[in-house]
Formats: structure tokens, sequence, C-alpha cells
């Protein structure tokens, strides 16, 4: 990975992104400088039928910025890789769109969140959702096995984002979607404020 | 940076306001940050 020109240090941000995220699976109603939950969904536009019935540690430490649904749904069969799937809120609107013949694999690097994915997955019976530990810039599925590649509010956590994308293209079939939600800022950040971990971990 | 890893048909759909009424909203509000959905395609 090519980390030397990055303004911060990759691997003390990978750990300072897994405490927080870790936070957020273990106390998802203590404050955190942005929104969680099931507010959260209905803020971002969710449609009322994924989020007002699901089990409230399903959706709790959901912590997305958008819906990488809205503009364009899944289709019945798919396969489909969440990257950075946290507690597994997306994986499992995902697996419902796809339905029994559709498969779903979320991967994640905070083993909190992703011990929460695979209980919230017995929880609500989906069989077709398995959750892998890794990391976005090497992801641990093969060469073009996903039909779509679905990620939210992740990339802008990753200190090289052109090794993610690069990662998500080789794991996406020729004609493969990728579909993600992210924050992007439209004005820039300073050159001193860009290395304050702070404002990478949310 | 997608169409320089290979992706094509890029597009981008509503800003959303994801940081409104929360403790962060300062911050974000410096900087002006919002969350976007995006769309690619790799290429056939
Ligand atoms: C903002 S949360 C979003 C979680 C989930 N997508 C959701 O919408 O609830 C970010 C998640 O990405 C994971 N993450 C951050 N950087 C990662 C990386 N480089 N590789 C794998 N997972 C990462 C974190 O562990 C955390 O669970």
């Amino acid at each position: 990975m090519a980390t030397s020109e990055l303004p911060v240090d990759a691997d003390s941000l990978r750990s300072e992104v897994r405490d927080k995220y870790r936070d957020v699976a273990l106390e998802p109603g203590a404050e955190h400088h942005f929104h969680t939950g099931r507010f959260l969904a209905r803020h971002l536009g969710y449609p009322a039928a994924w989020v007002d019935d699901v089990p409230e540690p399903v959706v709790e430490s959901f912590a997305g910025v958008g819906d990488p649904f809205a503009m364009r749904r899944l289709e019945p069969g798919e396969r489909i890789v969440d990257v950075g799937s946290g507690a597994g809120f997306d994986s499992f609107c995902a697996a419902w769109q796809v339905g029994d013949d559709g498969h779903v694999v979320g991967v994640d690097m905070t083993p909190e969140m992703l011990d929460k994915a695979r209980r919230n997955a017995a929880l609500v019976g989906a069989d077709n959702v398995e959750f892998r530990e890794g990391f976005a810039e090497q992801l641990p599925v093969a060469d073009g096995w996903a039909d779509v590649v679905i990620s939210n509010g992740v990339i802008n956590l990753c200190p090289d984002k052109h090794a993610a994308f690069t990662e998500i293209r080789r794991v996406l079939r020729p004609g493969g979607v990728l579909q993600f939600a992210d924050i992007a800022n439209g004005t820039p950040v300073p050159p001193g404020a860009l290395r304050e971990i702070d404002l990478w971990t949310g | 940076m997608l169409e320089e890893v290979g992706f094509v048909d890029v597009s981008y759909g509503n800003r959303i306001d994801t940081f409104a009424g929360a403790p962060g909203e300062e911050k974000a509000r410096a900087y002006d940050v919002h969350g976007y959905t995006f769309m690619a395609r790799k290429p056939d």
C-alpha cells in the first residue's frame, strides 16, 4: 500500500478508527459526534419498511452517512460485498433485496462490529449474509465475485482511498456496479488540520 | 479518483445534510461536509 505521502500515519489512523467504532458497537447510545441508529436511518431517508420493525440491536449501531440503495435498488440473485459493514444494517437491507438466491458478504476490520453483525444475522435469520474480517484495502473476496459493491461512510476513513477503490474494482465482475454513500467536504481542509486524527475518525 | 482506477459511468446523487443536529454539526459546517451517494461501473 502506498502510504508514504499520506498526511497521517495509516496504522495510527486504523487504530483510532477501530477504537471509535468499537465504542459505536458496544455503546451505541453514548454521545457520538455523528447521529446513529434508527433515528439516523430515518434521517437519511431509508424506507420505513426496512427501518421500523427491525429489532433494536440490528439498527442501533448503524452509522452510515447516506442511503447506498437510493440511486439503484439491488436485484434478486445479486452477489453483494458491503465494504465496512459495521453491525450489518446495510448488509441486511441488501439481503432482503437480493433474496434467497443472492448472497451478501460484509467486510469490516473492527472485531466488536463483526461480532455484533454475526449476532444480528442470527437475530433476523439472514442465511444469505456472512461477515468476514478484513480491510477495505485488502478485501477477503475472490476476483470478480461481486455483482455489486456497496459501502456507507467508510472510504472517507481509509487513508489510502486509491487502494480501496482498486480493491473494490478487483472484486467486481466486469460490468459490476459500485454504489456507495460517503462524506465529502466542499471547503478544503488546511494541511495542518489534515493531521488531526479526530477529523478522520468521524 | 474513481475514473483513475478504471471505473466508468460515474454519477452522484443528492447532497445529504448528514450531520444536521448532531454534536459534530459545527465542525461539519466549517468544512462544508455533507453526505453524497455515488455510483460507478466496472467496464465490461
Ligand atoms: C461509519 S461506520 C459505518 C458502518 C456501516 N457501513 C454502517 O453504515 O453502519 C465505518 C465502519 O467501517 C469500518 N472500517 C473503517 N475503515 C475500514 C477499513 N480500512 N477496512 C475495513 N473496515 C473499515 C469500521 O470498523 C466501521 O465499522
